[in-house]
């Protein structure tokens, strides 16, 4: 609420401004001006304001003579002609409500100085002198003759229950009488809406009946000579009917408040007709009587109208859970028995039975509170007022409205006023402030139950109740100006005190002493019978008056986000220390690192989805036509939601959110093709996908960040990371999964580590197809090393222009080491020893996959099909078959078969599955200076956490990028074709993968031509091979020489691919037609390369 | 068990004491047995914390606690700073029959060592005792309270025979003895309700403050404003107060 515009800004930072989503300035302010009136009005969330209009209320002199039947009302007011106040009327679209404004009472009578607490309130105050009329409570409207130009309504309420209408005695209800200030149109416009109301609110009469029935007023007011009445049943009015009212009645003086609430009642309307006059607020403070208390809480505080909303919500949301465990019905169940223990009617299976219901109910309606200890004291107060419904629905008016995050997970509310209490303290009593300070006393220890359960525990029960019943009448800052007052008069003792012990005895005694005379010494009888609690309230508003609700709300924004952040940094500390003993491989500084970079990420997707869908929302709201009856969540307030310290966020990223979260800490993490909506289509599939489609609506989801890539290896981390197959990652997985990464600096552990991402069946082999992914991602994580001129996307700046010199170097390197990488993994796999090698191919494929066969058995299937398809299609046509998969759904088996058979193409024998052990890997990667180099420092620094250094750029690992220019020339030129593929990469936009997979298919080439030897070397088995082994080399003569002769290739490679398609199932001939097609294979190669996550779909096919 | 010995002539001194653990472990109802020797079955929850205080009397020095009984539910723990700032004892309490509170335990343990006064004493008690079987508490606790490592074993032994009986427990005592061993901390299983172990419990770490970091009624302490009051100290206590912070305002 408090920066909900700065969050706007923000959030729009996040989007991409082309989009058409527009949160304008004029939007945030609407939002905050609904609340306010909503606040101002205590109404529903449903109501916005719809007119606003100026005008007079006259309270009509006719009313009080009519009420005459009881003429011993002189209420001051009504001596004269009637009352008039100007103020303004306001209608939203089930309420019609009327305020003065702060100007209209300066007048006032000595205790209230209602100036103070009247008037304009700018949100969570009083509504001053007026009424909040549910339009379904107008029995008509008439336009009155009037003098001048002026507009005049009379309007008459539905007073009274429908069974009192034959009665003459009963009052046929009051009317206000109401001159409209406005212009003709305006006071036109806003009668037409009211009509336009009132005929919709007809429809809500049936609920209106039901709940004044339950009101004590009606009751209170009926009995008078009606005998009928006399026999209805008395309302419910809470426990103390049963158990009694606490305090002595007599002593209180009930019988004569209820005798002054019973002549204001009948004058000014009872429940929903209410007219509040200056005498409403003084009856208010000097304390209600009680059994009509419950029913005042709930229309000063708004309650009633969420009652009236929705009458029979308490008792749906109870039968609805009946039966149901959550953890905040354990919660409660523990306090039960200790919510006000010394009240009688809580020592009763009655009491605790209401107070069980009411607590439960309210957990299950909004579960992100649930259940909060201090909130059972609360609602066994209420309780001993008003029947469970009330305390219900008054319970969510406080959680939600006038105590917010006060009972909330992280209890930010409560922590926030604290702040703002003792910056109020600091201001108002300078010198007990520096004497807290000098003594080192906190205040928030004594002053933190006052606010959290609202003195009920802290004061006796009646002097509470006194304060409570000013605090739903006027807001929050009630709390405060009490807690100011308390420290006031115990203001010298309290400067004595010097520890917290002495600080909180003297409180605690004062407050034991609240009913004795304030001044017991005095001479003067009057003020000798003025107790320590008159003394208080009059302390608390008049001396400080000036404390409004105005002034608390700027000191809450003043200090919440300080507030927050130390939340937060408890909560990290905490969140963190608590990581288990993997963690502690990993610095503090990163833990910390991966703690905030963690939940930015899941901080800001929620923000994103978030504002997406309140402009959906928005958008459908306009779409609907102005009809009164819209009910519009106020989501406007919740902006912040999912910020950790205000109470429950996710705690748990899905893929989507992974990848963003890497993009964030590794450069290679980051994509080549930014957004391409076509990436999305092609795997609509997916059950990652299927989450995050929905939180982009047209648009990048990826916010401010750079769009991460969407690589088989990330999915392959994220699946290693995720240790309890949840699809999703908690912060405990991520932190284990990078102590496993990072947290070693041993080389032979990083290398089995990496072969273990690669062992998908965990028998400690990796396939042929495996050592393909393996040299993949090995291009993928170090492609991009200085620079990044290719990629516009990409937002990192490390251009490292010393290097420049010797960029080429590095990168050849790493490439001519991947691809000897290759070809030893081939040279030294072997399904049973290292001398099965190329030279002893003659061993027939049958005989291999006997082999096979017995040896695993859980890889049967895989194997069986790797050897039976066997036909050298070149590697390329795997990538083509994936990317034609858009059209072709595929069985996963078919995709998984075929792919691998593609796969076995590349290199060797296919007839002739093989594997590497982690022996074999480690020696071919120790084998290799630059591999070894990789595995020692470059992957794990490749992650950017907070103490590691940014990656040095002369490091041959990671120093790659000069692949771009091998690829970005024939990716340049083919850009134009790519454009239907691509989509979305936008004008001029060059996929950089282009240079990755140009790269790769060098490697690849490299790769063949190995096979092409070793196969030539082989006795030419078969006449096939031999074939394919011609078709390798010519494949690699194309590949060596990336020209824009693979423009041409281009399409060619697109016919190739539905070729493929068609083929796929019918794999000898397949193969044979791509084997015609596979010298433009090269170019489509290309094109499907650029969409690095095609691969991905197939794989996890 | 302490009394109020008022008039003593022994020097006196004020220790904060915290308490801290999971929700209904019965930190209260410790206190509770401590200070009035009461037990009651349904105690209000506590809000935010309650404060008692209670003299210790030890043969040279009488001490003063000043207990600072914090609320469990998890909720609350975001105030626990505000409570256990400058405190120089600590009791983290856990149920012996609830391994969970046990791990929430080590949580605030590790808590306080970061965040609390630097040389805070810390006691690890397991509450709720009388709810394991007799002769495996029986043995136990009186060891324990005497320090014998050796009991543990064989008591551990009784408790597993004894597992299917009325025993309660699910934490075992080494387990938690080992723990406690391992993080230096003091280590004592209670009953709230029989009242074993309760002044113990007290006296140790009574005894366990160090002299130079006593100081005399708090009124005298005044002087230590100079740790200031950071705008965030409610929270965040970010800042270690330097070691010889509680030293230099002894007197």
């Amino acid at each position: 609420m408090f920066n909900l515009s700065n969050l706007v800004q923000k959030a729009q930072q996040f989007i991409e401004p082309a989009l058409p989503l527009a949160v304008p300035a004029s939007n945030d302010q609407r939002p905050s001006k609904a609340a306010l009136f909503r606040h101002q009005f205590r109404l529903p969330d449903s109501q916005s304001p719809l007119q606003e209009i100026t005008a007079e209320l006259t309270l009509s002199p006719h009313h009080s003579t009519r009420s005459s039947s009881s003429e011993s009302t002189t209420g001051e007011k009504e001596r004269g002609q009637g009352n008039h106040y100007v103020g303004k009327l306001h209608l939203s679209e089930q309420y019609l409500c009327f305020s003065t404004q702060g100007s209209s009472f300066l007048h006032s009578a000595s205790l209230t100085s209602s100036s103070s607490f009247t008037g304009q309130t700018h949100g969570a105050g009083p509504a001053g002198n007026g009424f909040t009329l549910p339009l379904c409570a107008i029995r008509r409207v008439e336009r009155l003759h009037s003098q001048s130009y002026m507009f005049a309504l009379a309007i008459t309420t539905w007073n009274g229950t429908p069974d009192s209408k034959a009665k003459k005695t009963a009052p046929s209800g009051q009317k206000l009488t109401i001159q409209l200030a406005g212009s003709r149109q305006q006071c036109e416009r806003f009668c037409d809406a009211l009509k336009r109301g009132l005929r919709e609110g007809i429809k809500d009469v049936e609920n209106l009946r039901a709940v004044v029935a339950e009101c004590y007023s009606e009751y209170l007011l009926i009995d008078d000579k009606d005998e009928a009445a006399k026999e209805r049943e008395h309302p419910d009015t809470g426990l103390g009917m049963i158990f009694r009212y606490p305090g002595n009645a007599r002593k209180l003086r009930d019988a004569t408040k209820i005798r002054l609430w019973k002549e204001y009642l009948r004058e000014n309307g009872r429940s929903v007709t209410l007219v509040r006059q200056p005498t409403f607020h003084k009856l208010i403070r000097v304390g209600l009587p009680n059994r009509l208390r419950g029913e005042i809480w709930e229309l000063t505080s708004g309650s009633f109208f969420l009652r009236l909303e929705k009458p029979s919500l308490y008792t749906e949301t109870l039968a609805k859970f009946s039966g149901r465990n959550s953890l905040a019905i354990d919660e409660i169940e523990k306090d039960l028995n200790r919510s006000l223990p010394e009240y009688p009617g809580f020592q009763s299976e009655e009491g605790i039975g209401r107070l069980r219901r009411v607590l439960t109910a309210y957990s299950w309606t909004n579960e992100s509170v649930g259940y909060c200890q201090a909130m059972n004291i609360v609602v066994a107060a209420l309780l001993i007022y008003m029947s469970e419904s009330q305390a219900f629905f008054l319970l969510s008016i406080l959680c939600d409205r006038l105590l917010p995050g006060y009972y909330a997970t992280t209890m930010y509310g409560t922590l926030l006023d604290q702040r703002v209490f003792e910056s109020l303290v600091e201001k108002t009593m300078p010198i007990l402030w520096d004497h807290l300070v000098k003594s080192d006393v906190q205040l928030s220890v004594v002053s933190l139950p006052w606010f959290l359960s609202l003195y009920i525990n802290s004061m006796p029960l009646i002097f509470a109740f006194r304060v409570l019943d000013v605090f739903f009448l006027e807001g929050p800052k009630v709390l405060f100006q009490i807690g100011l007052a308390i420290l006031r008069i115990n203001g010298e003792e309290l400067l004595d005190a010097t520890d917290d012990g002495t600080f909180i005895s003297v409180l605690k005694s004062y407050f034991s002493r609240l009913d004795e005379s304030a001044h017991p010494r005095s001479d003067n009888p009057k003020l000798r019978a003025v107790t320590r609690f008159q003394e208080l309230m009059v302390v608390a508003f008049k001396e400080f008056a000036g404390i409004t609700q105005n002034t608390i709300s700027e000191q809450r924004a003043k200090h919440k986000d300080a507030v927050l952040a130390n939340i937060e940094s408890f909560t990290k500390r905490t969140s963190i220390r608590n990581l288990g003993p993997e963690s502690k491989r990993l610095s503090v500084d990163d833990l910390g690192f991966l703690y905030d970079k963690f939940y930015a990420v899941l901080y800001e997707r929620q923000q994103r989805a978030e504002i997406l869908e309140q402009e959906a929302e928005r958008k459908a709201k306009a779409e609907r036509t102005k009809a009164s009856a819209i009910f519009a969540p106020s989501s406007g307030d919740n902006v912040q939601r999912g910020r950790v310290a205000l109470g429950p966020s996710p705690t748990e990223m899905d893929y989507d959110a992974f990848r963003e979260f890497l993009a964030g800490i590794a450069k290679w993490a980051i994509t080549d093709s930014p957004s391409s909506p076509e990436q999305e289509n092609s795997q609509p599939s997916h059950s990652y996908f299927g989450n995050s489609n929905r939180n982009r609506p047209s648009t990048s989801p990826w916010g401010s960040g750079p769009e991460p890539a969407d690589h088989e290896f990330m999915r392959r981390l994220f699946r290693q990371w995720d240790v309890d197959m949840t699809d999703a990652l908690s912060l405990q997985n991520v932190v284990t999964g990078f102590a496993q990464v990072k947290g070693t600096k041993d080389i032979m552990s990083n290398i089995s580590y990496f072969f273990e991402l690669y062992d998908d069946d965990g028998d400690g082999r990796v396939d042929r197809e495996g050592i393909l992914r393996i040299s993949e991602a090995l291009l993928f994580l170090s492609r991009r090393g200085v620079s990044q001129s290719g990629s516009p996307a990409a937002s990192t700046t490390d251009v490292n222009s010393g290097d420049h010199a010797e960029k080429g170097n590095p990168d050849e390197q790493f490439l001519s080491s991947v691809s000897a990488f290759i070809r030893r993994c081939f040279e030294y796999a072997d399904p049973d020893h290292p001398s099965h090698r190329g030279d002893h191919a003659l061993d027939s494929a049958t005989k291999d996959m006997d082999n096979f066969a017995i040896g695993e058995d859980d890889e049967d299937e895989d194997l069986i099909s790797l050897s039976a398809p066997t036909s050298p299609a070149p590697t390329q046509n795997k990538d083509l078959q994936t990317s034609s998969e858009d059209h072709t759904p595929l069985s996963p088996h078919d995709s998984i078969k075929s792919a691998k058979a593609k796969a076995a193409n590349l290199a060797l024998d296919p007839n002739k599955p093989l594997y590497i052990t982690l022996p074999t890997f480690r020696m071919v990667i120790l084998a290799d200076e630059v591999l070894e180099h990789f595995f020692e420092v470059g992957f794990s620094s490749s992650f950017r956490l907070a103490s590691t250094s940014p990656p040095s750029h002369s490091s041959t690992a990671s120093n790659l990028t000069t692949f771009s220019n091998a690829g970005k020339h024939a990716a340049g030129s083919t850009a134009g074709g790519l454009g239907g593929v691509v989509g979305g990469a936008g004008a001029g936009v060059v996929p950089p993968s282009k240079g990755l997979r140009g790269m790769l298919d060098n490697i690849v080439s490299d790769g063949m031509r190995v096979a092409a030897e070793v196969k030539r070397r082989m006795d030419e088995a078969q006449k096939e091979m031999d074939r394919e082994a011609r078709q390798g080399r010519d494949d690699e003569d194309e590949d060596d020489e990336p020209s824009p002769a693979k423009d041409a290739d281009l399409l060619e490679g697109a016919e190739t691919a539905d070729v493929e398609t068609a083929g796929k199932d019918r794999l000898p001939e397949a193969d044979l037609l791509v084997l015609t097609g596979s010298g433009s294979a090269g170019g489509g190669r290309k094109r499907s390369a650029s969409d690095a996550s095609r691969k991905v779909l197939e794989f996890e096919r | 068990m302490a009394d109020s010995g008022a008039a003593a002539p022994k020097p006196s001194s004020s220790v904060k004491l915290v308490l801290l653990g999971e929700a209904a472990v019965g930190k209260s109802s410790l206190v509770m047995r401590f200070v009035n020797n009461d037990f009651q079955e349904n105690k209000e929850p506590t809000i935010g914390a309650a404060f008692l205080t209670q003299k210790c009397n030890l043969p040279t020095r009488t001490i003063k606690f000043e207990i600072w009984d914090t609320a469990g539910q998890e909720r609350f723990a975001s105030l626990a700073p505000m409570y256990y700032r400058n405190a120089q004892a600590a009791l983290v309490v856990y149920d012996i029959t609830k391994p969970s509170s046990l791990t929430k335990a080590q949580h605030w343990v590790a808590e306080l060592h970061r965040q609390a006064s630097p040389g805070i004493v810390i006691a690890l008690v397991g509450n709720k005792a009388d709810l394991a079987a007799e002769a495996a508490a029986g043995d136990e606790l009186g060891d324990d309270a005497t320090e014998d490592t050796d009991a543990a074993p064989g008591a551990e032994g009784e408790e597993d025979a004894d597992a299917d009986n009325a025993d309660q427990r699910r934490v075992a005592t080494k387990t938690a003895k080992a723990y406690a061993e391992e993080e230096g901390l003091l280590f004592f299983e209670t009953s709230a309700k029989t009242g074993k172990n309760v002044a113990e419990v007290f006296t140790a770490i009574a005894n366990a403050i160090p002299e130079a970091s006593l100081k005399g009624p708090r009124g005298a302490a005044g002087g230590q404003s100079s740790l200031g009051r950071q705008e965030d100290a409610r929270v965040n206590l970010g800042s270690v107060r330097p070691e010889g912070a509680k030293e230099g305002c002894a007197c």
